[in-house]
């Protein structure tokens, strides 16, 4: 479970996140949406403990994480995976380095193990022919994908997050990702590994999340389903999401 | 800025230092980077540092021969020429193009790193970027800054030697057996002290600023150009407080 409790975050004098509250399961498929700077990639980087709270408690399976050590919160971030925008590939490894990264940190593994690891992710994303390839003769697409790969090569995490992971993709590449999102959260709930997306795309976050949540001058200013979503009477929501209305 | 952000910086700083320096001491020790850093610091900058010493040398033998020339002293151009370039000119003229050229690409990469994201991933798959992006670069500068500085002084020595022989008319056998006088325990043991000192605090410097990297291209911009500018001034003063020290140290005289 993770709980964030009256969190609130100041980013150059500027409130990003003003006394948030909200709980969610690791299997659940959550979308957080909201206009640019509206504090959605904090939240991700918030629940990682990458960055802390000016105030507030956010808790994973009850510990909070806001007065954890870096040590502490390298066990914690084990339940997570995290796909960032463009991919954060390191820019000199190829693919299948890129892919093999955490294997070859932890030095626990022979090299074959490794390659067949590697060719496993990358055929599962679909894209193990590009296991040679560094990463700018990657399109956008596809360097997600491989950063997609890399996350679940590392471990099987309860819970991926995605960082806008179609926003500059072409609608095809983003039908692709959405559906390899789903693939890798798909099961009964309580079983699956849950998904995080944060995006300001909504058509994409409509065909991956179950639940919703939407934030405004740093607030959740709506929390439910699909539906609810739909059903809103409040004008800015309804333009924000009028690609799904139609 | 104010005082309090000042001592924030500052603390951060030392903090950064230290873990990257106690990094040495227990695994992993990330050899394989540590030997492409050194590649990229030591056989990357060769050629600047060849050009730099090899100019600084012919201009400061002109420039000494000409004064000694007017008190009829031309032939100790080598005493003079020797004492600046091992214990003064070469370490720090080095140091300053190799902070142009290694410091700010450390800031830029790790920046770089930082706007990407890829420090994050870092974090999340429990990999200290200390550990592996700060310790080796710290190193690697540590180690290969005494070396290109010895290459340096070389090189430089050869450019006064040129100008001593084929310029002021004088004798080489003289000015290098001058030079082989300059080089006594003292001289050598300041001339590789300081650029040791300049290499850690250039790499500090520089990847400290490239962790702290906020924003896009600005914010790399500016941690860019505040490594090279942070690294010459602590260059030049670090240089004057070592001098006294190593001065204190090896019995020399002012």
């Amino acid at each position: 479970m993770i709980e964030f409790q009256n969190v609130s975050l100041m980013y150059n004098q500027h409130r990003v996140l003003d006394e948030i509250s909200f709980c969610m399961d690791f299997s659940e498929k959550i979308a957080i949406l909201g206009g640019s700077g509206e504090g959605k990639t904090t939240i991700l980087k918030l629940m990682l403990g990458l960055i802390h709270p000016d105030s507030g408690r956010i808790l994973i399976n009850n510990q909070d994480i806001t007065v954890l050590p870096e040590p502490a919160l390298r066990d914690l971030r084990i339940y997570f995976s995290i796909v960032f925008q463009e991919g954060a590939l390191f820019d000199s490894l190829s693919v299948g380095e890129n892919v093999a990264f955490y294997l070859r940190e932890r030095g626990e593994f022979s090299e074959s193990d490794i390659e067949k690891t590697v060719r496993t992710f990358l055929r599962k994303v679909g894209i193990e022919e590009a296991i040679d390839l560094m990463p700018e003769e990657l399109s956008g697409g596809m360097q997600r994908r491989v950063a997609i790969a890399r996350s679940l090569a590392a471990h099987q995490p309860k819970m991926m997050l995605y960082d806008e992971p179609t926003t500059g993709l072409d609608p095809i590449t983003g039908d692709t990702i959405c559906a390899l999102m789903n693939e890798l959260s798909a099961g009964a709930p309580q079983q699956r590994s849950g998904l995080a997306i944060v995006t300001h795309d909504v058509p994409a976050a409509a065909s991956v999340a179950e639940r919703f949540l939407y934030l405004r001058q740093g607030a959740i200013f709506f929390d439910g389903t699909l539906e609810a979503l739909k059903n809103t009477d409040d004008p800015g929501l309804r333009k924000f999401i009028e690609d799904i209305l139609i | 800025m104010t005082m309090r952000r000042l001592v924030e910086e500052l603390q951060n700083f030392y903090l950064l230092s230290f873990r990257s320096t106690i990094g040495i001491l227990h695994k992993p020790f990330y050899g394989k980077e540590m030997i492409g850093h050194m590649d990229y610091i030591g056989a990357g900058s060769f050629f600047i540092v060849f050009l730099v010493s090899l100019f600084i040398g012919m201009a400061l033998s002109l420039q000494i021969s000409t004064e000694l020339a007017s008190l009829g002293l031309k032939m100790y151009t080598g005493k003079i020429v020797g004492i600046s370039i091992i214990r003064e000119i070469g370490p720090v003229a080095i140091a300053l193009s190799f902070a142009g050229r290694v410091g700010s690409g450390m800031a830029s990469e790790i920046g770089a790193m930082v706007i990407g994201h890829q420090v994050d991933i870092l974090r999340v798959y429990g990999i200290d970027p200390v550990k592996k992006l700060v310790t080796p670069r710290i190193v690697s500068a540590a180690i290969m800054l005494p070396v290109l500085t010895i290459i340096g002084d070389a090189v430089a020595l050869f450019g006064g030697a040129y100008i001593v022989i084929f310029v002021s008319q004088e004798s080489g056998s003289f000015y290098w057996s001058q030079i082989r006088a300059a080089m006594n325990f003292p001289n050598i043991i300041s001339g590789i002290v300081k650029p040791f000192v300049f290499g850690y605090l250039i790499a500090c410097i520089s990847c400290y600023l490239g962790l702290s990297t906020k924003g896009g291209a600005i914010g790399l911009r500016r941690a860019t150009t505040t490594a090279v500018v942070l690294s010459t001034i602590m260059i030049i003063i670090s240089d004057f407080f070592m001098t006294q020290i190593l001065f204190m140290i090896l019995g020399m005289k002012a």
